[in-house]
């Protein structure tokens, strides 16, 4: 009865999101609890997923679950299999990371709590559901929930940041609709194995088809932020507030990726792509694009989310051009990557929230010494980035290894040129950043509470409340404001995490192999 | 909040938007009231009827529950939103959202706790068959019109209600400036009225019509801040429905 | 393109659906007014609409339940598509206008290039 799992994974943040503003009219601080305890809920179901697609449950390796008991292709389908799950799993695992971390920091808001609710669930759905518009359905609650999530800042910018975000998100589910759209008039069914088979069979060199797969595409980079759609990114990301960014870096771009990878393969399977070479050439051409791109732009920019943001260009960047490659080498260092960018960037951007909240530092010469005073959020910062740079042994290692070595396996190397320029580049703003916390002698003005950070700080009113023991620093008197522990223990674990994920190729592959051996048959 | 008045705000607003605006959007007109009066009932009724009669004739939950959230609009519109919004209690508008997401949850999971799948109809029958003397089809339709009134309607009313007050009630998310500010709200009544009530409730419902973290926890707060969020409620019940919350749900039969 | 004519005057819903999502998409780009690319949003996304319901008219057929005629119906899913896509496009349109609020009342403006030029100097 495991498949009954998959709407009970989707259904109960859904359901869990009314609580905070209900049970608000009554008693108060009931946000967290109650979000907390449902993201707790569905990482454990999750994790029950994974389970049960894993070779070692014995059981079957792809569940399907009917909405009102309407068979496909005239109900809708709800699918795990082990692509989902690891993603559902990732979901799950940063949820609860990030709701930790919130507690003390961010909105303190019911409508906050509920938001990141109804966010959770939206993704979830994204990741479970077989039927292309129930897809672009979730597609928009997680666009819709983020817009206002963005906008919950003090700072004006932020409703700039999510406006702006709002105009391209929806273009981009707009044009997902009109290539669903195309699809449905070619075959008159919107499930995704359904219309598998049915464009086989109407044949991948149809104008109806492949414009269908080009509006789907450009939807998908708009929501992905791929090099020249990405405008809203950068903006989005550094205005947000911290606890946002990092949930909405970590996973929102992230499942939209592995909406692309799924209707790449499972919809239009790889024989579109074989017959259709340009396409295939003209989306590996805008990847290598977007990873040098952004990885130059990382390198220009001074405040410290911008860079991230910008670095989430080019590791998308990679992971389209691992999807367009068509090899299963690579496609698996993409399944990895998304993992492990998603764990990188949420611990990178938790931890500059913990450094700005303590010390209001938000550019890179802001963070000048600030290893000797943060010496454990500055460490595992430096570990997030080495990730990110992909020295091993971390995650970013396994992914970027996969993807270069599928490409030269391809016989792409200017794709696999274009990995190692780019490798390069983030080492470059990675190394400048460590550099500056690492060796640069502090500002002279060590105490001097950053003038226009007080304000945020002040707001920041969480971290005034925060209980005793600060680990970050070593005399805490130069602190702007104590910040919590389970902050840094949050950004503690995320970080380990990725060097720990770098063993676990194997699990990965476990999960991975019948879903490969279905995309590459 | 202040921080809003840090960048770069090229405007003194309050003072000059009060000179600046002579429109105000309450306007004490005996025609617009005694309109209002004598239509509200019939709209209300329509907007039910739209709402029952989903399954057979174009309409269903979101269309209802738009005409019923306007039947309160109008009453704004007619007689001042401030009042409007006192005499509507946020409570209401709040318990009305969540009441149908829940509505909607609980149809929808029940069949699972049966055994059967997620809205799953005819799970009802061994159930309530005898009680309510259907057969096993029958639930289908009605199982539709439980979610189209019970749930959809009562999101879709609820959340239309919530936003027009988070919306109308002007911009400034301030509370020490003590005004609607430079809103299109109601610059001749809240300055007027018990200003230390009405703004408060005002702006503290309006420094949420995204969500923002004001640090006030009264009710308004909680509540009107949930539109922009609860709004997204209306896509999961309508989609969590699969296309089942179709209206003119023909091929379901 | 060899029959032009021929299909401005049979497909013409189709050729419509074009002109105005290109109309909303060159409002959404290239106006400086906010409300004005919401507006443009809507118009997008009201031609995406229009093509589906196209899609789903049959020359003669009836509304698609099953008292009202026995002959062909018209296909009911893309109209159930395009009223969930109807209700997702009013949430953004709320949200768009909401944040356009706050984005007013916090600069005083609402045209996109002076909010670009006043944040970009930050």
């Amino acid at each position: 009865m495991s498949d009954a799992v998959l709407p009970l994974l989707i259904a109960l943040p859904l359901l869990a999101a009314i609580f905070p503003p209900l049970l608000g009219l009554r008693f108060d601080q009931t946000g967290w609890p109650v979000a907390m305890a449902t993201a707790l809920l569905v990482a454990v179901l999750a994790g029950r997923l994974a389970w049960a697609v894993s070779p070692g449950s014995g059981g079957p390796r792809r569940f399907v679950h009917e909405l009102a008991g309407y068979p496909a292709p005239y109900g809708i389908e709800l699918v795990g299999d082990g692509l989902s799950a690891i993603l559902a799993l990732l979901i799950g695992v940063v949820a609860v990371a990030v709701l930790v971390y919130a507690r003390t920091t961010g909105p303190d808001s019911d409508a906050f709590y509920s938001g990141l609710l109804l966010l959770t669930g939206g993704l979830l759905g994204m990741t479970l559901t077989g039927d292309l518009f129930n897809l672009f359905v979730f597609l928009e609650i997680v666009g819709l929930v983020s817009y206002a999530l963005i906008a919950s800042s003090d700072d004006p910018r932020a409703a700039y940041g999510a406006l702006k975000y709002l105009f391209l998100g929806t273009a981009g589910a707009s044009f997902y609709l009109i290539g669903v759209g195309y699809a449905f008039v070619a075959t008159g069914t919107l499930n995704m194995r359904d219309m598998a088979a049915e464009l086989a069979a109407l044949g991948y060199s149809d104008p109806l088809v492949q414009a269908s797969f080009g509006f789907i595409l450009i939807g998908f980079m708009l929501k992905i932020a791929i090099f020249p759609l990405h405008t809203w990114q950068p903006d989005a990301y550094t205005y947000a507030p911290d606890t946002v960014s990092a949930f909405i870096s970590a996973l929102v771009s992230t499942t939209a990726a592995y909406a692309l990878i799924r209707i790449a393969y499972d919809v239009f399977t790889v024989q579109f792509f074989a017959a259709n070479p340009l396409i295939t050439d003209a989306v590996l051409l805008v990847a290598s694009v977007s990873i040098v791109v952004g990885s130059l732009l990382a390198l220009l920019q001074t405040e410290l989310k911008r860079i991230f943001a910008y670095s989430s260009v080019a590791q998308f960047g990679m992971i389209l051009a691992a999807i367009a490659l068509q090899s299963e080498t690579a496609l698996f260092g993409a399944v990895i990557h998304l993992v492990g960018h998603g764990l990188m960037k949420a611990t990178l951007f938790m931890g500059a929230g913990v450094l700005a909240s303590a010390y209001g530092a938000h550019t890179v010469a802001d963070y000048a010494g600030l290893a000797k005073r943060a010496p454990i959020t500055g460490g595992m910062m430096a570990i997030a980035g080495l990730a990110l740079v992909g020295i091993p042994p971390s995650v970013g290692t396994l992914g970027k290894w996969f993807i270069a070595l599928g490409a030269v396996e391809e016989g792409s190397l200017g794709v696999a040129a274009v990995i190692f320029v780019s490798t390069l580049l983030t080492l470059t703003y990675i190394g400048r950043l460590l550099e500056t916390l690492y060796f640069n002698q502090p500002a002279a003005t060590d105490d001097d509470p950053g003038v226009t950070d007080s304000v945020d700080d002040v707001d920041d009113g969480a971290s005034m409340v925060a209980d005793g023991g600060d680990s970050s620093t070593a005399t805490g008197i130069d602190d702007i404001a104590p910040v919590a522990t389970e902050r840094v223990v949050v950004v503690v674990v995320l970080a380990l995490s990725t060097v720990a994920l770098f063993g676990a190729a194997g699990l990965f592959a476990e999960l991975l192999d019948p879903v490969f051996g279905r995309f590459f048959q | 909040m202040s921080s809003d008045r840090l960048n770069g705000d090229t405007r003194d607003s309050p003072t000059d938007s009060r000179v600046a605006r002579q429109r105000p959007l309450y306007s004490e007109s005996q025609v617009i009231m005694t309109t209002v009066k004598a239509v509200i009932p019939f709209v209300l009724t329509y907007g039910l009827f739209i709402t029952f009669h989903g399954t057979s004739s174009p309409g269903g939950g979101f269309q209802g529950g738009a005409l019923i959230a306007s039947v309160v609009l109008m009453i704004a519109f007619a007689f001042g939103i401030e009042s409007t919004r006192a005499w509507l209690s946020n409570t209401l508008v709040v318990v009305l959202a969540t009441l149908g997401v829940a509505i909607f949850a609980g149809i929808a999971l029940v069949p699972m706790l049966l055994g059967e799948n997620f809205l799953d109809y005819t799970a009802y029958y061994p159930l309530l068959g005898d009680t309510l003397g259907l057969k096993k089809y029958e639930f289908v339709k009605y199982g539709m019109e439980a979610v189209e009134i019970g749930g959809i309607a009562f999101i879709v009313a609820g959340v239309l209600m919530g936003l027009f007050f988070a919306l109308a009630a002007g911009m400034t998310p301030t509370s020490e400036t003590n005004t609607v500010g430079d809103g299109i709200g109601d610059n001749a009544n809240a300055d007027t009225d018990d200003t230390g009530e009405v703004s408060d409730a005002t702006d503290a419902g309006v420094s949420d019509d995204t969500i923002d973290d004001s640090d006030t926890d009264d009710a308004t707060d909680a509540g009107v801040s949930d539109d922009t969020i609860d709004d997204s409620d209306t896509d999961d019940a309508t989609d969590a429905g699969a296309t089942d919350d179709a209206t003119d749900g023909g091929d379901r039969q | 393109m060899t029959d032009f004519l021929g299909v401005v005057t049979t497909r013409h819903a189709y050729a419509l659906f074009v002109l105005v999502s290109a109309i909303g998409l060159y409002m959404m780009i290239a106006n400086e007014n906010l409300v004005k690319k919401i507006i443009g949003l809507n118009m997008f996304q009201t031609g995406i609409f229009l093509f589906f319901v196209t899609s789903a008219y049959r020359i003669g057929g009836a509304a698609p339940i099953v008292e009202h005629g026995a002959g062909p119906y018209v296909s009911p899913l893309p109209q159930v598509i395009v009223l969930t896509a109807i209700v997702v496009g009013i949430s953004l349109t709320a949200v768009g206008l909401a944040l356009t609020i706050r984005l007013y009342s916090a600069y005083g403006t609402l045209r996109a290039d002076a909010l670009r030029e006043v944040i970009g100097d930050e």
